[in-house]
């Protein structure tokens, strides 16, 4: 179906433009390599639409096959930014390549859920029904738990909470969508969120201090406390109709950290106002409206679970990240997708649109 | 449900969310985070007016503003901060920990610049300005501060600055007084505040997250605040003032033809500029002071005016035709009231009208005002403007006492008897005036009948006033009761025995009346009002010594006055 390809590719464009035009507001006051920035977002932007396509033509069932190696690249890529990954804003979440940084865990949220779509689509070679539904506790549960948990805990340990949450989030939400029994589920769930007051003791202090700020920003205003003040200011005073793109003081003159990634949505925020933020949002639906939709007219259980992931995936990132700017959502390291500047992030996301326009493609095909 | 119908539910949901929290963010609290936002990156950076100056009547400047430039710097991060203040101090030729220390104290809040270095000279603060080009947080603010180029001259007149109090900020705060304004006390400064104050503006500049000045944002230019023109002539002010100094006491001169104030000395005095330098012991010491160096005597306080009040009973006795110009009362130096008995201050033997008020004989006046009763001589002192407040264009004003027969029995239950009349007919008892009342009393025999209303503003603004004054009222007395007692007042002076016969040796004619007040305690109050040239009266006199002795002191002063006035060529006699 090419509507559903120019569907999505258009709302695409218009995202990664807005995102690319905010970049540019946020950094063409610093100087020196802060000036090019917005055009490294471009050409990543690009990259990223030649990825769509070919990805687009590229049939996913190939992924079927290759999920085990692309499971495998993900987690080599995440044990070698542990052994040497390079350090920034305090976390070990890059790799050096040539001329840019590759974030490996973008890449392996992806990957994870090629690995689930594939593990729970699996069927008897007797009959034609699917295998999740007479998965016991065990092949059910635990096991898939482990291939998550194994790339999550490397995540986690970046550290890179948020990324390692959204894999869990992702993973338990894909759970509810196969045959997997709900008392299996909520097993889980309780085993997960019991024991998160021992967890606490592992969470880093900066972790801590972000939750506890969530709770209550100005117990810290001019530290931890201070990035979610200033993005709730940046947000509350683009208005209806926004300061003007250019125009947005907040980003502007540095007053919002992280104004160009993680924060971009204040940015965007404070120079459109109410009316482009609204904008905004009714885009970012319908592109994962159109994931859903793909995904319920596909025949393919494979197809279908991998196109509910990847809208997920875009879903929950979108919601964590805007809920975050907000000051509704703790303060975790989680871009915007499309929107935020990072080549891995948005080549990632360019790559998962593709193979959601290739599944709604080949479903004819079945 | 379907498991994935519940999922798209939830995903909708989340969306809903969003949108509420942009609702409440963008909608309903976005004003208070645009303001958030302004305060963020907007610093406000005042630059005063100046006050409007004070003239005199020439428009000689008695009161201006000198300006004085402060250093303030946007408060920022502290390396810079450092490096900022280094700067400064290499120019300013200061320690870098005194700026500090002074930066600190001033230190208010991140929003505000913060001065710290205050009057500094012209040639520093241009090379504090050139410095500013490397540096553009520094500010160097001009500011207009009061200054007094005669010092105490017509201090109280004019009246001081200072902070505003809480009792002014009640009353002032709808048009637009502020905590910590600086404000006019006592005199033009606090009547005519409105229109002397200066409007401020200003900069607004954005600041970058580290405080650092990125641009100017606007600039509204400070207005200076109106000048004020005095009636008060600076050259007889400080004739006055000279000859005053060291006397407690008050000397006021007035035009008798229009009632403007030329003139008004007062001793103990104090200077104005202690309250712009916050000379915090000084001004603790005016406070204290048991003479009260604050207080504009020529108005705020009132003396009994012993003989001088002759002439308001003169003035009645001959209106009521009680007496004219032949009546004669024999003086043997003292008369039995009741039996009670008064005395003269001398023995005057036979005495009229004129002979009495030169020689200031209380006999006489005893005599005419039982004649004449009480409220006779209440209703006059009244008519002639005494006991009531002129409605003078100065603060705190008193209006003075006449008492009456009634008031007594009103407020104190006490009869009325006939040696309260006597008393009274000499002006002593419970009877009060201010010296801008008996200046304003010796004006209506100078202008022949004419009562003025004393004014000392004679434009503001460069809008004259002149025209929109009270008229001067005609009295509605004969015209004989004028002439007799401006003879009378004459012979005060020209009558070898008169009690001003020390202001005769001038080279003018002068008319007048002394007073010798008695108090209960301390030395007796000196009284002169006076009139000169006499054929065409160009000025009204009044000296009045606090304890000063009897009212020949006061002529004496009167003399010198006259004298330096003449010296100086302002009292063309066109005899």
């Amino acid at each position: 179906m090419r509507s559903s390809f120019f569907r999505i590719l258009i709302l695409a464009l218009i995202i990664v433009s807005l995102g690319v035009l905010s970049i540019y507001s946020s950094t063409y006051q610093k100087e020196g390599a802060w000036q090019d920035i917005h055009k490294r977002q471009i050409l990543w932007a690009v990259i990223g639409l030649g990825c769509f396509i070919v990805m687009s033509q590229l049939n996913y069932r190939k992924l079927w096959d290759a999920n085990y190696f692309i499971y495998g690249v993900a987690l080599f890529f995440l044990f070698l930014v542990f052994v040497l990954g390079i350090i920034r804003l305090g976390a070990q979440r890059w790799l050096r390549f040539a001329w840019f940084n590759f974030q490996p865990s973008e890449f392996a949220k992806l990957a994870v859920i090629i690995f689930l779509a594939r593990y729970f689509s699996r069927k008897s070679v007797d009959d034609i029904s699917l295998l999740s539904g007479k998965f016991g506790i065990f092949r059910g549960i635990i096991l898939p738990f482990i291939f998550v948990a194994v790339p999550m805990f490397l995540i986690i340990e970046q550290p890179d909470l948020g990324s390692g949450l959204m894999l869990l989030l992702v993973f338990v939400s894909l759970l509810y969508l196969t045959n997997v029994r709900l008392k299996y589920i909520f097993t889980l769930i309780c085993v997960l969120i019991l024991p998160l007051p021992f967890f606490w003791h592992f969470l880093r202090d900066y972790q801590k201090q972000r939750l506890l700020v969530f709770l209550n920003p100005n117990i810290d205003p001019l530290g931890a406390g201070y990035t979610v003040i200033q993005s709730r200011i940046a947000i509350g005073s683009g208005g209806l109709f926004g300061r003007g793109w250019l125009s947005g003081t907040q980003s502007q003159l540095y007053f919002l950290p992280e104004s160009h990634t993680d924060f971009i949505f204040a940015t965007f925020s404070e120079q459109w106002g109410f009316l482009g933020s609204c904008l905004l949002l009714l885009m970012y639906y319908l592109i994962i409206r159109q994931g859903f939709i793909i995904a319920q007219r596909t025949q393919d259980s494979f197809g279908r679970l991998l196109a509910y992931g990847i809208s997920l995936l875009l879903a929950l990132q979108v919601f964590i990240n805007i809920a975050m700017n907000m000051g509704l959502a703790p303060v975790v390291g989680l871009p915007l997708p499309l929107m935020s500047y990072g080549g891995s992030s948005v080549l990632v996301t360019f790559i998962a649109l593709g193979i959601l326009v290739n599944i709604d493609r080949t479903r004819s095909v079945f | 449900m379907e498991r994935k119908s519940i999922l798209k539910i939830l995903i909708i949901l989340m969306f809903v969310c969003l949108f509420i929290g942009l609702v409440n963010l963008d909608l309903l609290q976005g004003g208070k985070f645009r303001r958030l936002s302004d305060s963020n990156c907007i610093r406000l950076i005042s630059q005063s007016g100046a006050r409007g100056n004070i003239l005199d009547r020439n428009g000689g400047v008695i009161v201006d503003s000198k300006i004085s430039y402060d250093v303030m710097i946007l408060p920022q991060e502290l390396d810079q901060l450092d490096r900022i203040l280094a700067g400064i101090s290499r120019i300013l030729e200061v320690e870098v920990k005194d700026l500090k220390s002074v930066f600190r104290k001033n230190y208010f809040s991140s929003s505000l610049p913060v001065t710290v270095a205050s009057n500094i000279d012209l040639k520093k603060a241009i090379q504090l300005g050139e410095y500013k080009l490397e540096e553009p947080s520094i500010i160097v603010q001009p500011n207009p501060l009061r200054h007094y180029p005669y010092g105490t001259l017509a201090a109280h007149v004019i009246g001081y600055l200072n902070e505003i109090d809480r009792w002014r900020l009640t009353k002032l705060e709808d048009y637009g007084y502020k905590t910590k304004d600086i404000v006019g006390f006592g005199g033009v400064e606090e009547k005519y505040d409105y229109y002397l104050r200066q409007e401020e503006g200003g900069l607004s500049v954005e600041v970058n997250h580290r405080g650092k000045f990125m641009r100017v944002l606007g600039f509204e230019s400070p207005q200076n605040g109106r000048d004020i023109q005095l009636t008060l002539d600076l050259k007889i002010q400080k004739i006055a003032e000279e000859n005053l100094s060291g006397r407690k006491g008050s000397i006021v001169v007035l035009d008798p033809q229009s009632g403007g104030v030329l003139a008004m000395a007062n001793y103990p005095n104090f200077n104005p500029a202690v309250f712009v330098n916050k000379r915090t012991r000084l001004i603790a010491g005016l406070f204290n002071n048991p003479e009260s160096p604050l207080i504009n005597r020529a108005i705020s306080s009132s003396y009994p005016p012993a003989s001088i009040f002759k002439i308001v009973v003169a003035a009645a006795a001959l209106e009521l035709k009680k007496i004219n110009l032949s009546t004669n009362f024999l003086c043997r130096g003292s008369t039995m009231v009741g039996s009670r008995k008064f005395s003269c201050w001398d023995v005057h033997g036979l005495q009229d009208i004129i002979a009495a008020l030169a020689h200031s004989c209380d006999i006489f006046f005893y005599k005419t005002g039982l004649l004449l009763g009480a409220q006779n001589i209440h209703d006059y002192a009244l008519k002639l403007g005494l006991g009531r407040s002129i409605g003078f264009e100065l603060p705190y004003e008193t209006s003075g006492f006449i008492p009456s027969p009634l008031w007594r029995k009103i407020n104190k239950f006490q009869n009325w008897f006939d040696g309260d009349t006597a008393n009274l007919s000499i002006g002593q008892g419970d009877c009060l005036v201010t010296p801008l009342q008996a200046a304003n009393l010796v004006s209506v025999f100078a202008n022949g009948g004419y009562l003025p209303t004393p004014y000392i503003i004679k434009s503001v603004g460069g809008l004259e006033l002149s025209a929109r004054k009270k008229k001067m009222y005609r009295l509605p007395f004969k015209k004989s009761t004028f002439e007799i007692i401006r003879r009378g007042l004459r012979e005060v002076v020209s009558d070898s025995k008169g009690t001003g016969n020390v202001l005769s040796g001038l080279d003018i004619a002068v008319a007048g009346k002394t007073g010798t007040a008695q108090v209960s305690r301390g030395a007796t109050h000196a009284w002169f009002v006076g009139f000169f040239p006499y054929n065409k009266p160009k000025y009204a006199i009044c000296v009045f010594l606090e304890h000063g002795g009897p009212g020949h002191s006061a002529s004496v002063i009167a003399k010198q006055v006259i004298e330096a006035m003449i010296k100086q060529g302002l009292v063309e006699d066109q005899q």
